[in-house]
């Protein structure tokens, strides 16, 4: 516009004269000069402001439990170096600095991180690991002294982004490794240190090569200008734009100095895109493509990162890994051309492969499930702007290791079951937590663990089958004086009539009646007669206290079909309410977070262990008897055919009307799991709980290598010798005798000896039980 | 006033420009203000599921029954709190071994009798290469100790939310040490939390089998805590079980 103008004013004022023009100029030149220095003065606030507050919002951080090491620990190394493959530690030969480890034999040697934890800081340092078997046989520093415990950093598993974000992880320009600076400024900026923010050099070398290609082929920017335009302005190309830029990076000079200039760009720049997620500075740039801190980088991996910045898209190295090379490559070479690294340490950094992780792996998966309990406790919490801008640091009880064995083990059942017709179309949910502590380890919300969406684990609410039948049992056996696990119990059928004269006429499973029937085989076979004649005789209303007292904050109706577990819950309540039988009767609320941090490593929130007992220890001691008994001889029993016979679990199989869920919940002394199939069209499947769920569960506990269960005997539990078939007092000696524990009193009395023999192997006892079927 | 034109054009182009900064985006706050609930550095969970109980947080901690079993002093604790934190079990006497595996039906599985031998008791978190006299669990080994170490040093210095969160973490490197439950408990008493100081000291209670001295101690804190929680009565019976735990 402005050029099409002037030669038309031009010629309207033919000859004025030079006196009158130059005036016109030089009061033309003083309000350009006014209007310029205003602007200056805007821009400068705008430099200003921006770079001395907060320079960049940054999205919480979400991190796995740090592993602990210390000696007794149940570990294997294979998991253990998994973990440490997760974490990037470098395999070497010699240890050297940290995030390096050194494998030989039983012992591994590393050197940790460090790391800032909730109740301090955890110091770098060099440890030396052997194993034993599938334990920590020992833990000492290189040096040769003991240590008594050692935590490793914890793994960052996912950050809390809003919808479409810039990520970074921020560091100091004094934590850079080597080469990093250099190859920047040698790549990018060769003047940087002698310019003013714009490099009139490199503008006329850029415009030079330009106009004798004939294309744009070169920027003249310097690295104070590629700042401004990322961290200031937009993305449009302009003159205008152009000039401003010069404008605020003359001004951006003139109020910082080189290295916080260069601080500023080393964590702005834009170095890939992982789907929505922008990545952004070294800093995470050196975790989303090495997982590892940036500090440990190399040359060869730092001349990767420097290439990339020209074009993140076409040098990525996970999708042009050829490009990238020759990439590097020449960034190496022009490395040593300008005399930053020698011949030497470029020729061997050229041996070196990209050396990038790839997507999938432990340090790179994404864990969504989880992801999304984490999100939901927080939002209890902090507004979504503290989650998204404030940099807070998330501290879960995630166990990445147990997530990928109860992945594995979900994917390796179904291919297993693949040819059972409709199979194809079954859904899956998983929660894994440690009974003891009441924390969630793992969580599997889909079949496809990595696909975020219908969380099932915490959304999908479903009729629990007979895992509720825990609750009628221990209702009963709080009634010691009324109830033991040898009560006689009878399965034959009944009908009960409803509120509404309707007759509800229950069945088993096998359509077969059982006669009468100890209460823990009513219990061990699920069946159904045997439980409904048993609840209505606690009552209804009472079961249903005991399911609350479990930790189940539901509402149901007190109707009979209760009783056989029409209420329907989500796998992460049945998961709260199994803790409870698992923990010698003490509710804890299932926590996924221990603590947070401030961007700055300052405690700011604890979520502390809670427990509250809810029942007495000795009936919960009897009700995970007949838990037991549901593995060893009852619905569960197939667990043996792949675990060890002296592992002690306990569970119970679920399964809907006409198999549309299938469930399994079940517990060692360490671990408890729950595992839920089903359609999310609510329709058949052709599983049971212990054709289906059961044997995720089998395969998840085969890997995981859990404790066998083990709850210490309360005071007022009394061992008794009975007999088998009848259920009366016994002795040690006697043929067949049997030990049952009782609440003290409620056991039979003692019978008479039967001559002091050991008692016998008893072959043919019980063979009856054996051909029970669910 | 050609001249003009070019001026105001040239800055109303370059006002243009900067015109297109995404105001919005600039953030200007200052990372040094805290987010949004003030509740810094606390244990207390507001929205918990239990009771919280509302007395200040009180030092009564040191009123706890003289152990006499054998006490090492922590560094850094102050000497006057004892602390039952020992290296020697309390009476040599073992724990039953759970039977919980006890077998009714011993020879229904295989025809070799082979289930019937108790599972070997490997309490989680301790090792189980000691086949001494001793249970494993009554003697703390290096990981508890050296955590109990750090949370009485913290403890010590005023730092509670840091004493129970090192505790915890040994609670989850032994969860069934009945020595880590009484310090949790003594720990979330001083905090103030009479009524979480109480389920901790019980569930101690549950692993403290034939440890009559750490039986006493715990007792004597749920004592305390009743008492904080205005149940005289029951604070009274829990008294009593102290001393017929000694």
């Amino acid at each position: 516009m402005t050029r099409t103008r002037s030669p038309r004013s031009r010629s309207k004022r033919p000859s004025g004269g030079l006196r009158p023009w130059l005036g016109w100029a030089i009061k033309l030149s003083l309000v350009g000069l006014v209007v310029l220095a205003g602007f200056a003065v805007y821009l400068d606030a705008i430099v200003q402001e921006k770079f001395s507050g907060k320079r960049w919002t940054i999205p919480a951080k979400v991190y796995a439990r740090p592993l602990e090491l210390f000696v007794g620990q149940k570990l294997s190394k294979n998991d253990f170096l998994t973990e440490l493959d997760a974490l990037g530690y470098r395999r070497e030969s010699v240890v050297n600095g940290p995030g390096a480890a050194a494998v030989s034999g039983n012992t591994v040697d590393l050197n940790t991180r460090g790391f800032q934890f909730y109740e301090g800081a955890e110091q770098a340092q060099p440890v030396r690991v052997r194993f034993s078997g599938d334990y920590v046989a020992e833990l000492s520093s290189t040096n040769g002294s003991k240590l008594p415990v050692v935590r490793l950093e914890p793994l960052l598993i996912g950050g809390l982004y809003p919808k479409n974000l810039e990520d970074r992880i921020l560091i100091n320009i004094d934590q850079v490794p080597p080469f990093l600076l250099e190859t920047l400024v040698t790549v990018e900026d060769r003047d940087f240190y002698h310019h003013f923010g714009v490099s009139p050099k490199s503008i006329a070398r850029a415009m030079w090569v330009n106009t004798s290609s004939g294309q744009m082929r070169q920027g003249g920017s310097t690295l104070t200008q590629q700042l401004v335009k990322n961290f200031y302005l937009t993305n449009e190309r302009s003159l205008s734009r152009k000039l401003t830029e010069a404008m605020m990076a003359l001004l951006l000079e003139m109020h910082y100095d080189k290295r916080e200039i260069l601080e500023a760009y080393l964590n702005e720049v834009f170095v890939g895109q992982d789907g929505q997620r922008a990545v952004h500075g070294f800093g995470l740039a050196s975790q989303f493509f090495f997982s590892q801190p940036l500090a440990e980088l190399k040359l060869h991996q730092v001349a990767l990162l420097v290439g990339m910045v020209k074009g993140p898209s076409s040098y990525n190295p996970r999708r042009n890994p050829e490009r990238a090379l020759v990439r590097r490559n020449l960034v190496l070479d022009l490395l040593e051309q300008q005399g930053v690294a020698t011949p030497e340490q470029v020729a061997a950094a050229k041996k070196m492969p990209l050396g990038v992780t790839t997507r999938g792996s432990l340090a790179d998966s994404s864990f969504p499930g989880f992801l999304d309990l984490v999100k939901r406790q927080l939002r209890e919490d902090y507004r979504d702007e503290d989650l998204t801008e404030e940099g807070l640091r998330i501290f879960t009880s995630f166990d990445p290791i147990l997530q990928m064995k109860s992945e594995a083990a979900m994917g390796e059942t179904f291919k297993r079951l693949t040819g059972r017709k409709g199979s194809d179309e079954v859904e899956a949910a998983m929660v894994v937590t440690n009974p003891e502590t009441g924390e969630v380890q793992a969580l599997i919300g889909s079949r496809a663990p990595r696909f975020a969406g219908f969380n099932r684990a915490l959304d999908a609410v479903r009729p629990i089958g007979s895992l509720i039948k825990p609750a009628v049992y221990l209702t009963a056996l709080e009634r010691p004086s009324q109830y033991t696990l040898t009560s006689w119990l009878s399965d034959d059928p009944l009908s009960i009539k409803g509120a509404d004269g309707q007759v509800w006429k229950p069945q088993n499973y096998d359509r077969r009646s059982h006669g009468t029937v100890f209460l823990y085989q009513s219990m061990m076979n699920s069946y159904n007669l045997g439980t409904v004649r048993l609840g209505q005789e606690v009552g209804v209303p009472n079961v249903l206290k005991t399911l609350a007292r479990l930790g189940v904050e539901r509402q149901f109706p007190a109707f009979p079909s209760m009783l056989l577990g029409a209420g329907a819950l989500s796998p992460m309540e049945v998961a709260t309410m199994y803790q409870t039988l698992a923990n010698g009767g003490f509710n804890t609320p299932m926590r996924g977070i221990r603590s947070v941090l401030t961007a700055e490593g300052e405690p700011l929130k604890r979520y502390p262990f809670q427990i509250q007992q809810r029942f007495d220890p000795g009936s919960i001691f009897l009700i995970q008897n007949a838990m037991q008994h549901v593995m060893r001889e009852g619905t569960g029993r197939s667990v043996y055919n792949v675990l060890p016979r002296n592992l002690a679990l306990a569970g119970k199989t679920g399964t809907s009307n006409d198999s549309r869920d299938s469930w399994f919940a079940g517990f060692s002394q360490d671990l408890l799991a729950v595992v839920w199939l089903g359609r999310d069209d609510n329709g058949k499947t052709p599983f049971t709980g212990a054709t289906g769920a059961l044997q995720v569960w089998t395969s998840f506990m085969k890997k995981a290598d859990p404790l066998p269960l083990d709850m210490p005997q309360p005071d007022n539990i009394v061992q008794a010798w009975i007999d088998p078939h009848t259920g009366q007092g016994s002795d040690a000696g006697c043929p067949g005798a049997v030990q049952m524990p009782y609440i003290r009193g409620s056991e039979p009395p003692a019978g008479a000896s039967c001559g002091g023999q050991e008692p016998a192997s008893g072959e043919a006892v019980m063979d009856w039980v054996k051909g029970w079927l669910n | 006033m050609n001249k003009l034109w070019i001026a105001a054009v040239s800055a109303l182009a370059l006002l243009n420009g900067c015109a297109s900064v995404p105001q919005g985006s600039i953030p200007v706050v200052d990372s040094g203000v805290a987010v949004s609930n003030n509740e810094r550095v606390s244990a207390q969970r507001t929205a918990g599921n239990y009771p919280q109980a509302t007395a200040p947080r009180a030092a009564q901690a040191r009123t706890i029954t003289e152990d006499s079993g054998v006490v090492v002093m922590i560094p850094g604790g102050a000497a006057s709190v004892s602390t039952p934190i020992s290296t020697q079990p309390f009476t040599p006497g073992p724990i039953t071994p759970g039977p919980a595996a006890a077998p009714i039906s011993t020879g229904s599985y295989t025809p070799s009798n082979t289930y019937s031998a108790p599972a070997p008791i490997t309490p989680s978190g301790i090792p189980s290469n000691n086949s001494g006299a001793l249970a494993a669990d009554e003697q703390l080994d290096g990981p508890v100790l050296a955590l109990l170490t750090t949370a009485q040093q913290q403890q010590s210095s005023g730092d509670l939310n840091g004493a129970s969160s090192s505790l915890e973490r040994a609670q989850r490197v032994a969860p069934r040490e009945p020595q880590v439950l009484y310090r949790l408990a003594q720990v979330r008493m001083a905090q103030g939390d009479a009524a979480q100081a109480e389920q901790f000291a019980r569930r101690g209670l549950t692993f403290a089998n034939g440890r009559p001295d750490l039986q006493a101690s715990l007792w004597g804190l749920i004592a305390q805590a009743r008492e904080k929680q205005g149940d005289a009565a029951g604070a009274a019976l829990a008294r009593q079980k102290a001393k017929v735990s000694l």
